[in-house]
């Protein structure tokens, strides 16, 4: 029998949707709600919000943070930069990203990760939303769902420069939770903002007036159809719609930001080599910035493609600098003003890449690897100046530390004060959660 | 998995035969069926996990994901001795004979390992490619179904519709199969809509415009009088508007990966094709003349082939244009890249085999298809197909470094468009990044002003085969494969379609998709007309009919329906269309009791109807026609018919327009923004099935856009009552087809009476009503 019988379900998301804090997760750990066999513990959360850098095609990580010098027996290709060590922790990283090698001391490298598959939209898709070919909700929709938002005038989950609606739909979870797109891929991201947030043809009074009349009436028309949540979700998002007028517009203004800023960002440079497209990256994490300043729960900002197969050093290195130093202003900026310890910072990609052929040095041209490759953590509650795991002498497949797309899920949950793997959704007939049917390990080991 | 062991049976076992190899070639097409349907999913689920290139640790370094591999096999010597089951080292593993055990936790079932012993007396016929095994297995791990063959290659039935026990409830066979299935659920259908849900339903499903509140009452009255007879009439003005085309021919266009602009290369520019509108109009009259499915298709893959025997030079223009269907897609840019005109070759077969009969052919240019009965080989003899064919896209905005400019098709009977005064005909002229001004066009691709043009394909002087390229590398040419279509199939159906040496072949192909013994091609289309009319389709996955794509929840159904569709219908999409909305089923309410909503939530079996939201386009068409503003007229070309340029360099390239949404101009990356906000889509692959999102940017659009408040005001401005509550009474008809009740006759009053500033009470009232749930949802 579900454990969220429908009245008390729906009751609990509209609680929800009116925000503040985490009444979701108070309605999912009520007395009600809970399996009585299987109590779920109440974890106190480290982080209570994700920046998710997500870049995709899967960035190389002999390259960047897998350091792998000539050790046993087996010839290997090792990378083809040079690596150092970096500050007091020491953590190595390849000289394509000198200025996030100024924030070692921050982060916690992941280098077990691994994942089920070498195909590009399989493997994004399980990374978003634990599923390879499913439609299936989303890190951010599941986030929101167990949540609720910390600011009731935006959408708890935002995505930049996002491809598709799969990596921040909401699926069959209820439709306010889905992710609210900022610039499409492809499109010009100097210029994303969200269309039709500001409107002078009423003045706000009026404006309320106006979806109080719609909101009487959509209500109206759904105690006729009660069974459909689309309706219930659309009744909620004309009403965030209405509340973001009031913030949004400021919030996606950044020239009131001082040039020195803009200019640590790199807002507006971008370097279109190769397989690096244009994404204004340094606006890009400007903003992740500012709405977590704002207190939106789930910012996901995208880059691409990392997929560089022929001319491999040439488009890494432009994917890396392009992203080096508006990744480290954002550190820079969250650690300074104290958001860091709170906001948890997640880069990575699909997968990673295998070496170069070694003994081929003329060829330049890597794969797809997700036997083994790097993600990295910082900020909310993990381990600084921090690495963990490691791959097998030649960079090929992750035999320490391993931790799958599933167990970054149940990590992520963990640090968030989320059960990793109660949280859960009854939907055609039987329970869903994000971690999936095999259940998602937390990687105790790296939270501080 | 352990390592294999037992080097006593492998000491005495043979080698290879020199023949193995090349194999592949001899397999013929139920051999191959046999392995991909019983022998490979086995070896996928229950062997690569430890036996392929993509395992985690390669057990005995033996690999079964290769013929090679298999033959070679690992540390305890070959695993396959073709011919010969009882001496193969495999068989004796999976029998968990000796101390040879494998998988080695528990042995496959047995119809499994009969499977293999039988594969192996026949010779081990194994279609999959050297190649493969070079790539990087991804197969570990991945869910099989192999509770049976791969359903939709089956040939298609004509079942008997099932008995029921309602018996008086059916109306149209395909009610029995839908009823049946309720009744196994222990469910019941719902009530019958009422006619005014009805009415409404069918107007938006059909032409995509909302009924006049008149129009509801008269139908209303008529419904009561005669019931099915007055529906039926309905429906039949229905589909004879010129408006059916415009909403049939939008879902087609999705299929088509319509677009007027190729959509970022890769290197951020984006230019316009400025005739692209030609197919456009091509496919809203093929809808509204009812071209038979076959004929449409054939016309889109082989339109130039037919037009040398074309009847009149309209005949002629009309058959070339259909060929845009195979030059609108969306290249990566030429500059660098040795695999362009493969990339094009890959959108065409992308857009025939995933629109037409669902299956994902792209995986295998450059491996076999891990999952999917498609062979590289079988790629690359499609691909002869349109590296015989030129295909016509034009100038490209005159950047050669996205793509080398064509010719393009000169139209006889279109009417010439010039440019308005002072604007030439624009080409853009930009200083490319990577090299000076591009040089000025070649005579051969430019015409005179005005001159009526169309995208499109023609025949290659010297058509040729395509050789295999390796791992879909076009420098790296492996073996020349014949022209000729997929394999997997029975071979009756490839039999007796034989390719003219000096044609491409792509009247063939049409041929083939098009014979009626096509497993795919029928149910394919019968399900996404069951898409439109539903909301939901037979098969959940409208453009993936393979292995990982959905099962029918109603096969029986769909196969009535595909069999009906090619056979009694004539391939007459407006007849398919007709029989579905006459049933009982699609007639149904959309409300369901509390039982049947708690246990089929999904409305998985069609105990009622499924509410919809209206798509972009019908939004839009509906305000337009609330409002009055509505020029229901067909739109004469396109906003970009005169630029020829990159949409990133120009700037918005919209223009505002009261006609249909179907005209508006759909650039790729550039959406209209009237059309954005409701998941257009974004027209890189074949889309049978829209997303459907539920964001707050979509409120902000009914709240603040400028298509939203213009609509409000030209609202406002035609209501002529003069008495408040009369023009509140008119307002409510029009937006909504229905009187307001007395709550909302008193709310509309307290915004009008205190709503400020005063003057925009009215457009204000108006928009509200616009953006209510009852105006953008359909019942």
């Amino acid at each position: 029998m579900s454990p969220f019988p429908t009245p008390s379900r729906r009751r609990m998301l509209q609680t929800a949707s009116c925000g503040f804090g985490s009444l979701a997760l108070q309605g999912l750990l009520g007395r009600e709600s809970l399996h009585a066999a299987n109590p779920v513990p109440h974890i106190a959360p480290r982080a209570r919000r994700v920046i998710f850098l997500f870049m995709s095609g899967g960035p190389a990580q002999l390259d960047t943070f897998d350091y792998k010098p000539q050790t046993g027996n087996t010839p290997h290709s090792g990378s083809a930069f040079k690596f150092q060590q970096h500050g007091e922790s020491g953590l190595w990283v390849s000289e394509l990203l000198p200025e996030t090698a100024k924030h070692a001391d921050k982060l916690c490298v992941l280098k077990g990760m691994h994942c089920d598959t070498g195909i590009h939209a399989q493997s994004a898709l399980q990374l978003h939303t634990g599923d390879r070919l499913r439609d299936r909700p989303s890190l951010g929709a599941w986030v929101g769902y167990g949540l609720g938002r910390d600011n009731r005038d935006l959408p708890g989950f935002i995505s930049l420069n996002t491809s598709r609606p799969s990596s921040y739909g909401s699926a069959f979870l209820p439709a306010n939770y889905q992710g609210t797109p900022i610039g499409v891929n492809g499109e010009d991201m100097s210029l994303a903002t969200l269309p039709n947030v500001t409107g002078d043809h009423l003045p706000t009074e009026a404006k309320r007036q106006q979806l109080d009349l719609i909101q009487m009436m959509n209500r109206r028309h759904q105690q006729q159809r009660s069974d459909d949540s689309q309706l219930d979700a659309v009744i909620k998002s004309m009403e965030l719609g209405f509340r973001m007028q009031a913030t949004a517009p400021e919030l996606l203004d950044i020239s009131s930001e001082p040039q020195a800023v803009l200019d640590r960002y790199r807002v507006g440079k971008n370097h279109l080599e190769g397989t690096c497209r244009a994404s204004d990256f340094g606006r890009q994490c400007l903003l992740a910035r500012r709405f977590a300043e704002a207190g939106v729960r789930f910012i996901e900002v995208n880059h691409g493609s990392w997929d560089q197969h022929k001319n491999h050093r040439r488009d890494l290195q432009a994917n890396c600098r392009t992203t080096d130093a508006p990744i480290a202003a954002l550190l820079e900026d969250l650690d300074q003003r104290g958001l860091l310890e709170d906001t948890l910072v997640v880069w990575g990609g699909e997968f990673g890449r295998p070496g170069l052929t070694p003994g081929e040095k003329d060829k330049d041209q890597t794969g797809h690897q997700s036997s083994g490759f790097t993600f990295w953590m910082a900020g909310g509650g993990v381990k600084a100046g921090f690495a963990y795991g490691d791959t097998d002498e030649t960079g090929k497949r992750a035999v320490d530390g391993k931790i799958h797309f599933r167990d970054l899920h149940a990590t992520i949950f963990h640090l968030l004060g989320l059960p990793a793997n109660d949280l859960k959704f009854r939907h055609a007939g039987r329970e869903h959660r994000l971690t999936g049917p095999e259940g998602g390990r937390v990687a105790h080991d790296i939270i501080a | 998995m352990r390592l294999l062991r037992n080097t006593a049976i492998a000491a005495c076992l043979g080698v290879a035969s020199p023949f193995w190899l090349s194999a592949a070639d001899l397999v013929d097409a139920e051999q191959r069926k046999f392995f991909e349907t019983r022998i490979r999913p086995a070896l996928v689920e229950h062997c690569y996990e430890c036996h392929s290139a993509g395992a985690k640790k390669v057990g005995a370094k033996l690999f079964l994901d290769s013929p090679s591999g298999m033959l070679d096999g690992g540390e305890s010597g070959p695993s396959v001795i073709p011919g010969d089951a009882e001496r193969s080292l495999i068989v004796h593993a999976l029998r968990h004979e000796n101390d040879l055990e494998m998988p080695p936790d528990k042995p496959l079932p047995q119809a499994v390992i009969d499977d293999i012993t039988k594969w192996i007396a026949m010779g081990a016929p194994d279609p999959r490619t050297a190649d493969a095994t070079a790539t990087t297995a991804k197969a570990s791990n991945e869910k099989f179904y192999t509770d049976g063959e791969l359903w939709s290659f089956e040939p298609i039935q004509n079942p008997t519709p099932p008995s029921v026990t309602g018996r008086s409830w059916p109306r149209d066979p395909i009610d029995q199969f839908v009823l049946a299935g309720v009744e196994k659920q222990k469910l019941s259908p719902t009530a019958d809509a009422e006619p005014r849900v009805l009415i409404r339903r069918l107007h938006f499903d059909l032409t995509g415009l909302p009924p006049t509140a008149d129009a509801v009452d008269t139908f209303v009255a008529a419904y009561r009088a005669t019931g099915q007879v007055a529906v039926t009439t309905l429906v039949d003005e229905l589909l004879a508007s010129p408006h059916f085309g415009e909403r049939w021919g939008r879902h087609w266009l999705d299929v088509a990966r319509y677009a007027e602009s190729n959509g970022n290369d890769g290197l951020s520019r984006n230019a316009t094709f400025p005739h692209a509108w030609r197919y456009r109009d091509y496919v809203i009259d093929a809808f509204n003349r009812d071209l038979p499915y076959d004929r449409f298709l054939t016309e889109q893959i082989a339109g130039d082939l037919l037009a040398e025997n074309a009847t009149s030079p309209a005949e002629r223009d009309r058959l070339l244009t259909a060929t845009g269907f195979l030059a609108i897609g969306s290249k990566p840019a030429k500059a660098m890249n040795t695999n362009f005109e493969m990339d094009v070759v890959a959108d065409q077969i992308d857009a025939v085999c995933t629109g037409v009969i669902g299956l994902s052919v792209a995986c295998a240019r450059c491996h076999d298809h891990k999952f999917d009965p498609i062979p590289t080989r079988d790629y690359y003899a499609l691909a002869g197909l349109f590296t015989s064919t030129e295909t016509l896209w034009g100038v490209a905005a005159n950047v050669s470094l996205t793509a080398p400019p064509t010719e393009l098709h000169v139209l006889k009977t279109a009417q010439a468009a010039q440019p308005p005064e002072g604007l030439d005909q624009r080409i853009d002229e930009i200083e490319s990044r990577s090299s000076k001004n591009d040089t000025p066009l070649k005579k051969e691709f430019t015409y005179p002003p005005g001159t009526p043009l169309a995208m499109g394909v023609r025949d290659r002087q010297q058509p040729a085969d395509c050789n295999i390229n390796q791992k879909g590398d076009a420098k790296k040419l492996g073996d020349s494969v014949p022209r000729g279509f997929l394999t997997a199939y029975s071979a009756d159906l490839n039999a007796g379609i034989s390719i003219d040496p000096k044609q491409s072949g792509r009247l063939q192909l049409a041929q083939w998709l098009t014979s009626g013994e096509h497993p795919h091609t029928a149910r394919v289309m019968a399900n996404r007309i069951w898409l439109h009319l539903f909301g939901q389709a037979i098969v959940g996955t409208p453009d993936d009919f393979g292995v990982y794509g959905e099962r029918p929840t109603h096969p029986e159904l769909l196969d009535h329906l595909a069999s009906r569709f090619s056979g009694d219908c004539q391939w007459s999409m407006k007849k398919m269309i007709r029989a579905i909305v006459l049933s009982r089923t699609y007639q149904l309410a959309s409300q369901g009791d509390e039982t049947t909503l708690a246990a089929d939530p999904e409305n998985r079996w069609l105990s009622r109807h499924l509410r919809r939201r209206l798509d972009a386009e019908s939004l839009r068409d509906a305000m337009l026609s609330v409002t009055g503003q509505l020029d229901p007229a067909p739109a004469d070309g396109s906003a970009v018919r005169h630029f020829d340029v990159l949409v990133n360099h120009a700037g918005n390239l919209h223009e505002a327009s009261d006609h249909r949404s179907i005209y508006l101009c759909q650039l790729r990356n550039s959406p209209p923004p009237e059309l954005a906000a409701f998941d257009l889509p974004a027209a890189l692959n074949v889309t049978g099935k829209r997303d459907q999102t539920v964001l707050p940017t979509q409120a902000l659009f009914l709240l603040n856009s400028e298509f939203a408040t213009a609509q409000a005001n030209h609202f406002a401005a035609s209501l002529n009552a003069v008495d408040t509550d009369e023009r509140i009474e008119q307002l409510w008809r029009r937006a909504l087809m229905r009187s307001p009740d007395d709550t909302e006759l008193a709310s509309a009053r307290y915004l009008l009476e205190t709503l400020k500033p005063r003057e925009k009470a009215w457009s204000s009232l108006c928009q509200s009503l616009l953006a209510t749930n009852e105006f953008r949802y359909i019942d």
